[in-house]
C-alpha cells in the first residue's frame, strides 16, 4: 500500500517537472504579457514617460474614433479573399497528385518552395517581378495582351491585389498536403461500391470525395481565417507607411504602427485587446456553424 | 487498350501539376537568373532568362560588402539553441501530458492550447514593454529564451502521437526499475523519432526565417540575424539599384531550409498524414 502510494507520488512529481519549462513559458511569456496588455490598455502608458495613471476606457474610445482603425478593418477583410482561391487550387492539385503521376516527390518539394522560403526573400523577389517598368509581370502583360501594366507597388489598390496573389501562391502547397493526407484516408471500397452501382466519376467526386473532405476544408477555413485576419508582415515589407491613404494597412499593421512608430503603447494595447476578442468571436461562430456542413462520420 | 486508357487518364493530372509547378518555381528561377547578371544586364528588355555572360561576382561580393556573414552566424547560433531547448522541453511536456497523471493536468493543457488563439504579433507589444524592464532589448535573449522553453504546436502534436503508443511499455520499464526520466529518454523519444524530426524542421524553418522578432528586439549591427541583414541590404541597395546582389543574398538564405526540407521530406509528409485532421 505504501509502495503504491510512493509510486503515485513519484508520478505526480515527475509529471510536474516534465511540464515545468513549458508552463514557465506560459506564465512569463504569455500570461504576464497578456495581463500587462490588458492593464496598459486602461492607462496612459507610452514608451517615453514613466508616470502612468489610470485613464479608464479612453484608449478604447480613441481607437473607435480613429478613421485609420476603420480603414484598416476594411483592408483586413480584403485579405480574406485568398482563402477560397487557395483552397480550390490546393484541392485540385491534391486530386491530381493523388492519381499517382510520375514525379510526385519532386512536385511536392516544388509546391512547398514558396512556403519554406522566408518572407523577406519572397518580398524581395515579388518587388522585382512586379516592378512596374522592368518586372516580368508587366513585360508579360505588355507583350501578350498589349496592356500597360498597373503600378503594383505604388497604387494601394493594386498592391492589395498583388499581396492577395502572393498569399494564394504561397499557401497552395502546404494546403494541398493537408488535402492529400485526407484523400489517402478515404477507403477505396467506397469508390469500388459506387462503381458497381454505376456512379460516374463526377458523381463519385460530388457524393464521396467532396463530403469526406469537409472536415479538412473546415479545419483549413478556420485556420485560414485566423491567419488571414492577422496579415501583417507583407504590408510592413511592401509599403513604407501602410500605402497611400492608408490603403493597404491591416488591423495588425495599425496596432503595430501605434505601438512602435507613434509610441502609443496604451492605445495599441487597447486595439490589440479588441482584435483578440474579435478573433475569439469568429472562431466560436465557426465552431458553432461547423455541424451544419461538416461530415461527422456515421 | 487498357494501358492506353491509364496513360491518358494520367496526362491531365500531370499537365495540371506541371502548370502549377511552373507557377511555383518561376519566381525562384528568375531570382537565380537575376543573381547571375551584371548590374546593367538586369534592366534589359526583353528580359534575358539565361544570363550571358554568367556573372558569379555577386555571390562573392556579398560576403565582403554586407553583413550577411554576421547574420548567418547569429541565426545559426539562435536556431541551434532554440531547436535543442524546444525539442527537449516540448517532448518532455508531451510525454507527461500523454502518459502521466498529476494534479492540474487538464487545466495546464487547456492553458497551453489557449495560447494558440492569441495573435502572436499582438503579444509582441506587451512583450516589448516587459523586455524593456528586463533590459533585454538589443540582446539575443528575447529571440532565444522564450522559444527554447517549448513550442505549443509541437507539444500538442507529440502528445497525440505518444498517446497512441502502448502504456504497457511504461509498466514493463517500471518493473525493470526505470524511473520516468529513463522511460522518456530511452523508450518514448526513440519511438517518436520521426514525429520529433518533422516538428524540428518546422522549428528550424520558423526560427531561421523569423524577421519580426529580430527586427523589433535588436538594433546593433553585430546582432543582426540573416533575415534582418538581407532586409537592410535590400533597403540599402534599393537606392543603389544593385538588384543582383540582393537576389544572391536572398537565395543564400533560402538554401539551408530548402536542403533540410528536401532531405527530411519523408518525415514532413508523414507527419501531416499522421495528424490526419480527424475533424
Amino acid at each position: 500500500m505504501s509502495i503504491k502510494k510512493k509510486i503515485r507520488r513519484e508520478e505526480k512529481i515527475s509529471g510536474l517537472i516534465f511540464i515545468a519549462p513549458a508552463m514557465l513559458q506560459f506564465f512569463i511569456f504569455f500570461l504576464i504579457p497578456l495581463l500587462l496588455c490588458i492593464y496598459a490598455s486602461f492607462t496612459n502608458w507610452n514608451a517615453l514617460s514613466t508616470n502612468r495613471s489610470f485613464v479608464g476606457i479612453s484608449n478604447y474610445i480613441r481607437v473607435f474614433q480613429d478613421a485609420k482603425f476603420w480603414k484598416s478593418i476594411g483592408n483586413t477583410i480584403y485579405m480574406l479573399i485568398p482563402i477560397p482561391f487557395y483552397l480550390f487550387f490546393a484541392m485540385l492539385f491534391a486530386l491530381a497528385c493523388h492519381k499517382k503521376v510520375p514525379g510526385n516527390k519532386v512536385f511536392r518539394v516544388i509546391y512547398y518552395l514558396p512556403y519554406i522560403s522566408s518572407i523577406v526573400a519572397l518580398v524581395i523577389i515579388w518587388k522585382w517581378i512586379f516592378n512596374p517598368e522592368f518586372g516580368l509581370v508587366n513585360i508579360f502583360l505588355q507583350k501578350f495582351f498589349g496592356i500597360v501594366g498597373p503600378d503594383w507597388l505604388g497604387n494601394p489598390v493594386w498592391t492589395k491585389r498583388m499581396i492577395v496573389i502572393m498569399i494564394i501562391w504561397k499557401l497552395i502547397g502546404p494546403t494541398a498536403i493537408y488535402y492529400l493526407a485526407a484523400l489517402k484516408n478515404i477507403p477505396q471500397t467506397y469508390y469500388e461500391a459506387a462503381t458497381v452501382d454505376g456512379a460516374t466519376s463526377v458523381k463519385q467526386f460530388f457524393s464521396i470525395t467532396l463530403p469526406l473532405l469537409t472536415p479538412t476544408t473546415f479545419y483549413l477555413t478556420v485556420v485560414g481565417l485566423i491567419g488571414s485576419m492577422q496579415t501583417f508582415i507583407e504590408i510592413q515589407l511592401f509599403t513604407t507607411d501602410g500605402g497611400r491613404d492608408y490603403g493597404v494597412a491591416t488591423i495588425i499593421y495599425y496596432i503595430w504602427q501605434r505601438a512602435f512608430k507613434y509610441n502609443q503603447m496604451a492605445m495599441a494595447c487597447a486595439a490589440a485587446i479588441l482584435f483578440s476578442i474579435l478573433i475569439l468571436i469568429i472562431t466560436c461562430i465557426q465552431l458553432k456553424l461547423s455541424n451544419k456542413w461538416v461530415y461527422e462520420g456515421e | 487498350m487498357k494501358s492506353r486508357k491509364i496513360s491518358v487518364s494520367a496526362i491531365i493530372p500531370f499537365a495540371l501539376l506541371l502548370i502549377g509547378a511552373l507557377t511555383m518555381i518561376t519566381p525562384f528561377a528568375w531570382m537565380l537568373s537575376t543573381a547571375l547578371k551584371g548590374s546593367k544586364a538586369v534592366y534589359q528588355i526583353p528580359p534575358q532568362w539565361i544570363p550571358n555572360p554568367v556573372d558569379w561576382a555577386n555571390f562573392s561580393e556579398i560576403w565582403t560588402s554586407s553583413n550577411l556573414l554576421v547574420g548567418i552566424r547569429n541565426s545559426a547560433f539562435i536556431t541551434s539553441i532554440v531547436i535543442i531547448g524546444s525539442t527537449i522541453s516540448s517532448s518532455m511536456a508531451a510525454f507527461s501530458f500523454a502518459k502521466m497523471d498529476f494534479p492540474g493536468k487538464r487545466i495546464f493543457f487547456i492553458a497551453l492550447l489557449s495560447t494558440m488563439m492569441m495573435p502572436g504579433v499582438v503579444l509582441l507589444i506587451p512583450q516589448f514593454m516587459m523586455y524593456t524592464q528586463f533590459k533585454w532589448i538589443d540582446t539575443l535573449y528575447p529571440l532565444i529564451i522564450p522559444a527554447s522553453l517549448g513550442n505549443v504546436s509541437m507539444i500538442f502534436f507529440l502528445r497525440q502521437y505518444m498517446t497512441g503508443l502502448s502504456s504497457e511499455l511504461i509498466d514493463a520499464a517500471k518493473i525493470d526499475g526505470c524511473n520516468y526520466f529513463m522511460i522518456y529518454g530511452k523508450i518514448f523519444v526513440p519511438l517518436s523519432k520521426s514525429a520529433i524530426a518533422a516538428n524540428t524542421i518546422f522549428i528550424f524553418m520558423n526560427t531561421w526565417n523569423d524577421y519580426l522578432g529580430p527586427a523589433l528586439f535588436t538594433n546593433s549591427k553585430n546582432l543582426q540575424t540573416v533575415q534582418v541583414a538581407i532586409a537592410s541590404l535590400n533597403s540599402y541597395y534599393a537606392e543603389q539599384t544593385d538588384i543582383p546582389v540582393v537576389m544572391a543574398a536572398s537565395l543564400i538564405a533560402i538554401i539551408p531550409v530548402l536542403v533540410l526540407f528536401s532531405i527530411c521530406q519523408k518525415y514532413f509528409t508523414e507527419s501531416f498524414a499522421m495528424t490526419g485532421i480527424k475533424g
